[in-house]
């Protein structure tokens, strides 16, 4: 049952409307005309209780109303179907055009109120279909007739039948009940229709609701799947780490701390009867040593923080303040006076470990929004101050933190301390190796 | 497309513009025209041979006071098939702006909201005062308390005296205020076998009904909306008994109008208009002339007065008149205007319904005009007085069917000897199932 069939529908209510509408004023008019030749019209008077003001004028009326409301439809239908303006537009100008016709025909015909109902029912959105189609049998109730004959002066198209005789009388009453009939009935095939319709809808979006959420829950357990293969896989990085370490130490520390003891051992047995073999030996175990701390310098500069590893320290503190801002609420403000931030590896790892540790302690424990990080050359030394606007700490304790901070910066003979007002003040002094080497 | 609409929204408003000017245009150029629904002759089934005299006046006054509006009216409409004519212009919508309203369409043209309620315009009228007309005749044209026509002719219901009869057998014409007794002892006495052929050929009264002794008897018979009727009130019992004492006297004769014409009658009632054309020439020849006649009042009854009932013509204005401020001008000319009215002396068989005018002395020269010196003329203080107290008939729709229905029960009282208690019981049971049905 598509679109056709409501079609369909919709052209028999049409016609039968047009008839239905057209009857009680062409009749009144050719009746009159009738009662008039007959000169019966003072009987006829008699016998009515109201009479139409002016029957040429409502045939008139009628047809140019009925007019109106052919055009309306075709524009809407075949010109202006996708303008929905127009559609509203056009379909609010049908209501008030039948409302003027019911009363120009005294309400003896209000079946056209169906037709402008079908034509809005076809039109609204599916949620308020059913309230238009209760308001048009409210309306149609309210509009009747003899219900409304009971308190205004309304002609009656029964008065003008009843002229004929009694035979006539029986086609004529028959005849516009079937029509009057056959609208309401053409209109509920039309409400059917429609519900019809809308029931498929409906089931059809619950099909595709349920296979929705099947999938839905499908991709979470792919998601919860995926988490625990990550887990896994964060286990066997963990794990492949602390077997590269193992082996790492094993091969260079252990290597050459092995040749180193067993060097020293030599020596000592040798340095007595020959402390000229002795020092060759010890100058052997210095270079062994030396290569060793090559080694561990390689070894360590594998476990290297990334940014530090591909970027200059500027680059990768710069980055790194990024990466904090980009995740919290809080500014941090960067200073540098020293063009060129070239440092060891150690010394660079300590410097952006410090910022790193200090930063991190400045948002999750001094609640601070505004961090500002100086860095600057002095007497050879480098000064690192890291200040926040948090609410600080009085009572310090070395935990967060802070003594790892502290150990790292000891390591490189430098000095560390810490204030607490007006937020908090991490200020370090780094000796730097400027020129010094190892080799 | 927005540019289209606009183009197409101008040209509405234009060719509205222009319908509008045309319109004004041709309203300027064509006077206004007022319909106005009358019939020839008179309503008071009199001859009348100047039916157009005071309405070709009054249009020809109404067009000089107002430049501009034309009144037409379609002649020769007989006042039998006025009433089919009427009902035609409404069915068709041509309701005439101003016409002659029927007594028996009054109610029937009100109910279905033909004829203007003219209580707002009376109102706003300061030169209109409603006081200046009959009572009676006002109320012939109010329906539920609201005037929805005015007045326009008045005709009371007389008593025609036989004078040459009365004086042969030595009697005077009665005083306005004479009572049933006096006329019952004149007719007992009138009542004889002339020729002694065993047959009465003299006789007290002719059409003479219990209807007419009620209203003089101070009876109503129905409510204003025919939903109840008295026919058991004493008063309506006193009227029939005393009507049945009269048709007594003639022994089971029937008085026809001929034996009145021939002056064999004493008394019977005819309406003012009657006496009006029959007294006047030309038509004072054809009738009544082998004998001397007057009016007077109908004699009253133990509880009632001299009264009998009026007959008024009105006019009323159409509902879906376009002019109705011109309708009540032409209206209030022929109804309050005291020239027009005089008029009615002069032209109509009737009486105007405006006091001042009847009562003036300009119509009594008018009624004593064409008179011989020697009869007595009519008083019109007497008809005045007779005007001002007369009973309208009721107008309800069933009104007629309900009077034939009760007459042939009465009628039948009269002639069959029945107990009149007992009947008038009956009729008023049936007469109230008619009403109810």
């Amino acid at each position: 049952m598509g679109d056709k069939g409501i079609g369909y529908v919709k052209y028999i209510m049409l016609i039968i409307n047009i008839v239905a509408v057209s009857f009680p004023a062409i009749f009144i008019y050719i009746t009159t005309e009738k009662i008039c030749d007959f000169y019966t019209a003072r009987s006829f008077i008699g016998r009515t209780n109201s009479i139409p003001k002016k029957p040429d004028w409502i045939l008139v009326t009628t047809i140019l109303l009925l007019v109106c409301l052919l055009v309306s439809f075709l524009l809407r239908e075949f010109v202006y179907r996708e303008r929905m303006s127009f559609v509203y537009s056009s379909l609010a100008f049908d209501f008030l055009t039948s409302c003027v016709l019911m009363m120009v025909l005294n309400f003896n015909y209000n079946g056209i109120l169906f037709w402008v109902f079908a034509n809005i029912i076809y039109y609204v959105q599916d949620k308020v279909k059913m309230i238009f189609m209760l308001l048009a049998i409210l309306i149609y109730v309210c509009t009747d007739h003899e219900f409304l004959t009971i308190n205004y002066h309304l002609y009656s198209i029964n008065d003008y039948i009843s002229y004929y005789n009694a035979n006539t009388q029986q086609y004529l009453i028959g005849g516009f009940n079937v029509l009057e009939s056959l609208n309401i009935i053409v209109f509920i095939l039309f409400c059917i229709y429609v519900i019809q319709k809308q029931q498929g809808i409906i089931e059809k979006v619950n099909y595709l609701y349920s296979q929705l959420s099947q999938k839905n829950e499908e991709l979470e357990n792919a998601n919860e799947e995926l988490k625990q293969l990550a887990d896994i896989k964060e286990k066997m990085g963990k794990t492949k780490e602390r077997n590269r370490l193992a082996r790492e130490i094993h091969d260079t520390l252990g290597h050459t701390l092995t040749g180193i003891s067993a060097g020293i051992d030599a020596c000592l047995t040798m340095i007595d009867s020959n402390p000229q073999v002795t020092k060759k030996q010890l100058e052997v175990i210095a270079k062994v040593t030396r290569d060793g701390i090559g080694e561990i310098r390689r070894s360590v500069s594998e476990l290297r923080p990334d940014a530090l590893d591909r970027l200059s320290l500027e680059s990768a503190i710069r980055k790194m303040i990024e990466n904090m801002t980009s995740v919290t609420q809080a500014e941090v403000f960067f200073q540098c006076d020293s063009e060129n931030l070239k440092f060891d590896e150690d010394e660079e790892n300590t410097i952006y470990r410090v910022i790193q540790e200090s930063i991190t302690n400045a948002l999750r424990h001094g609640k601070a929004s505004k961090i500002w990080v100086t860095i600057r050359k002095e007497n050879s030394a480098l000064h690192l101050q890291i200040q926040d606007n948090g609410i600080g700490c009085t009572d310090m304790k070395k935990g967060f933190g802070t003594k790892h901070m502290q150990e790292r910066i000891q390591m490189l003979h430098g000095t560390v301390s810490y204030k607490s007002e007006n937020g908090f003040l991490v200020d370090a002094v780094i000796p730097i190796r400027w020129g010094e080497e190892y080799d | 497309m927005k540019k289209k609409m606009i183009i197409i929204g101008n040209l509405i408003i234009l060719a509205s513009i222009i319908c509008f000017c045309g319109y004004k245009i041709y309203q300027k150029n064509h006077s206004i025209v007022l319909e106005f629904g009358m019939f020839a002759g008179s309503n008071w089934d009199v001859a009348n041979a100047n039916s157009y005299v005071i309405i070709d006046k009054v249009i020809a006054q109404f067009e000089a006071e107002h430049p501009g509006v034309k009144v037409h009216y379609t002649s020769g409409i007989r006042k039998t098939d006025y009433s089919e004519w009427y009902a035609q212009q409404v069915l068709i919508g041509k309701t005439p702006d101003v016409a002659m309203i029927l007594s028996d369409d009054f109610d029937k043209l009100v109910s279905l909201d033909v004829l203007e309620n003219l209580d707002d315009m009376a109102d706003n009228d300061s030169s209109f005062h409603a006081e200046d007309y009959y009572t009676t005749a006002l109320n012939t044209g109010k329906y539920r308390g609201a005037q929805y026509a005015l007045p326009y002719e008045t005709v009371p219901t007389l008593m025609f005296v036989n004078k040459s009869l009365l004086n042969h057998e030595g009697f005077m014409v009665p005083e306005s205020d004479w009572t049933w007794d006096d006329m019952y002892d004149i007719c007992s006495k009138i009542t004889k076998d002339l020729n002694k052929d065993g047959i009465i050929d003299q006789f007290g009264t002719c059409n003479y009904s219990w209807q007419e002794a009620a209203y003089s008897n101070g009876a109503v018979l129905f409510d204003e909306d025919g939903k109840e009727c008295y026919f058991t009130d004493q008063r309506v019992i006193d009227s029939v008994k005393f009507a049945k004492k009269l048709s007594d006297l003639n022994q089971g004769q029937n008085v026809s109008q001929d034996k009145f014409d021939a002056g064999n009658v004493a008394f019977m009632p005819l309406t003012f208009a009657d006496y009006r054309t029959y007294k006047t020439y030309p038509y004072k020849i054809k009738k009544y002339s082998t004998f001397k006649w007057d009016c007077i009042t109908l004699p009253s009854g133990p509880e009632g007065d001299n009264v009998s009932e009026v007959n008024t013509l009105l006019m009323g204005i159409a509902k879906q008149s376009k002019h109705k401020d011109l309708a009540w001008e032409l209206l209030k000319l022929f109804t309050y205007d005291k020239d027009i009215q005089l008029d009615i002396f002069r032209y109509s068989q009737g009486a105007s319904v405006l006091k001042s005018v009847t009562s003036s002395k300009e119509a009594e020269v008018i009624l004593s005009e064409d008179t011989d010196e020697r009869e007595r003329v009519i008083d019109n203080t007497l008809l005045d007085v007779v005007i001002e107290k007369g009973i309208i008939a009721p107008k309800f729709n069933k009104y007629h069917e309900t009077m034939i229905l009760a007459e042939g029960e009465i009628n039948k009282i009269l002639s069959d000897d029945k107990n009149v208690e007992s009947t008038l019981k009956i009729i008023q049971r049936n007469v109230i199932s008619f009403l109810k049905q």
